[in-house]
């Protein structure tokens, strides 16, 4: 693995999206078409993602532990805190460009755009993973747990853990 | 005032509408935020919130406001962003390192610690069976996060005009569908989605002002 390659396609992930899972889509495609990264990995990263603390975001240093060890995951870290630096310059320029039409559409198409790239890559984790009614209910019964809002996200991903282990083994 | 509360430098220049704390309180501040971040962006953003606005007025309201609206434009995770920001705002250049390093020391090191471990143990049959049922439930967060950072975009094309609501959805399902089944390079892709809906925009509020002047 040519880690200066791998290193710049982190990067390009966090420059081209904005939020802490905007990245996914974009690396899932570069990291699986070389090679360097399973489906697997990539479930495996969210969850730890979700489950430590942090920003979500912080998904990626997980990533880079299970591909590229303590390289890539300092690699990783690089990564995530250099795009966020051009808020210094976003803020000179927002004062003129906030009621600029191009600009707002533009950065609302491009949101959008990652939402429903994002929607098929969690269907082919879903694949990935091993698509079944099992699997379906766990996903549903996530989503409904988390809007009632009485457990935490941490103890809902151990839920499932639990549920895994009854259900698959 | 600025003299009798702990922790600040009093600003060479005398500004006591914006005094400055010391890199020490500044980066304990921080490190405080980054270990109690349990449970994503919005928790933490409420902790700063409080840190920065509430408890020490080192930045007014609106300020924050005006900063989080900023964040939401720049690349990367929004949350880094703010720190950086607000760190410019309160030491310059230091005070930049000083809070990133505070936030990231915590969560970054609880983070790979727990990858290490886990990737120790990945192989064994239960870890394995845990994994099968961890994934759907991810994918059942990343759903329900996708539906949180669509509606108020939605809603927003909504209110403005009509024809954006119908764009947004078609940059939604085309971006979807051309991954599904062209695989074409992502961000492109993700361009070319900012761009339709941009000249859309663009073009409803020129014919807008033509029948206004015209």
């Amino acid at each position: 693995m040519d880690l200066l390659l791998y290193f710049w396609l982190l990067l390009k992930a966090s420059l081209f999206s904005t939020g802490g899972l905007g990245n996914l889509p974009i690396l899932h495609e570069d990291l699986l078409a070389r090679g360097w990264a399973t489906d697997r990995q990539f479930a495996e990263a969210l969850a730890v993602g979700q489950i430590s603390p942090g920003p979500s975001g912080l998904w990626v240093i997980s990533l880079g532990y299970l591909t590229a060890g303590w390289a890539g995951s300092m690699l990783a870290v690089i990564a995530i805190c250099l795009p966020p630096l051009a808020v210094l310059a976003v803020e000179r320029v927002y004062r003129q460009l906030q009621n600029h039409v191009f600009v707002e559409g533009f950065i609302r198409g491009l949101s959008i755009s990652v939402i429903g790239v994002f929607l098929v890559v969690l269907v082919r984790l879903l694949q990935a993973n091993g698509m079944d009614g099992r699997a379906l209910a766990i996903t549903i019964g996530t989503i409904g747990l988390t809007l009632t809002r009485r457990l935490p996200v941490p103890v809902i991903l151990l839920l499932a853990a639990a549920f895994g282990i009854i259900l698959y083994r | 005032m600025a003299e009798n509360s702990p922790g600040l430098d009093v600003n060479a220049k005398g500004n006591a509408a914006h005094p400055r704390p010391n890199s020490w309180t500044l980066f304990r501040l921080w490190l405080a935020i980054g270990a109690q971040s349990f449970g994503g962006g919005t928790a933490t953003q409420y902790l700063i919130y409080q840190a920065f606005v509430d408890r020490r007025r080192w930045l007014r309201p609106e300020e924050f406001a005006h900063s989080f609206s900023v964040c939401q434009l720049t690349p990367g995770i929004n949350l880094l962003a703010l720190t950086i920001l607000l760190g410019w705002r309160l030491r310059g250049p230091s005070g930049v390192a000083i809070s990133l390093a505070g936030l990231l020391l915590p969560s970054v090191t609880i983070t790979v610690l727990m990858t290490a471990l886990y990737a120790g143990v990945r192989e064994h049959p239960v870890v394995r069976a845990a994994l099968r049922g961890i994934v759907p439930a991810t994918v059942g967060l990343g759903l329900l996060m996708s539906w949180q950072i669509a509606k108020p975009l939605l809603a927003a094309s909504r209110s403005i005009r009509n024809g954006s609501l119908l764009v947004d959805l078609l940059v939604l399902t085309t971006s979807g569908l051309f991954v599904l089944y062209f695989s074409p390079p992502i961000v492109a892709m993700l361009l070319a989605g900012g761009t339709a809906a941009g000249t859309y925009g663009w073009l409803r509020a020129r014919t807008a002002s033509r029948v206004e002047t015209g």
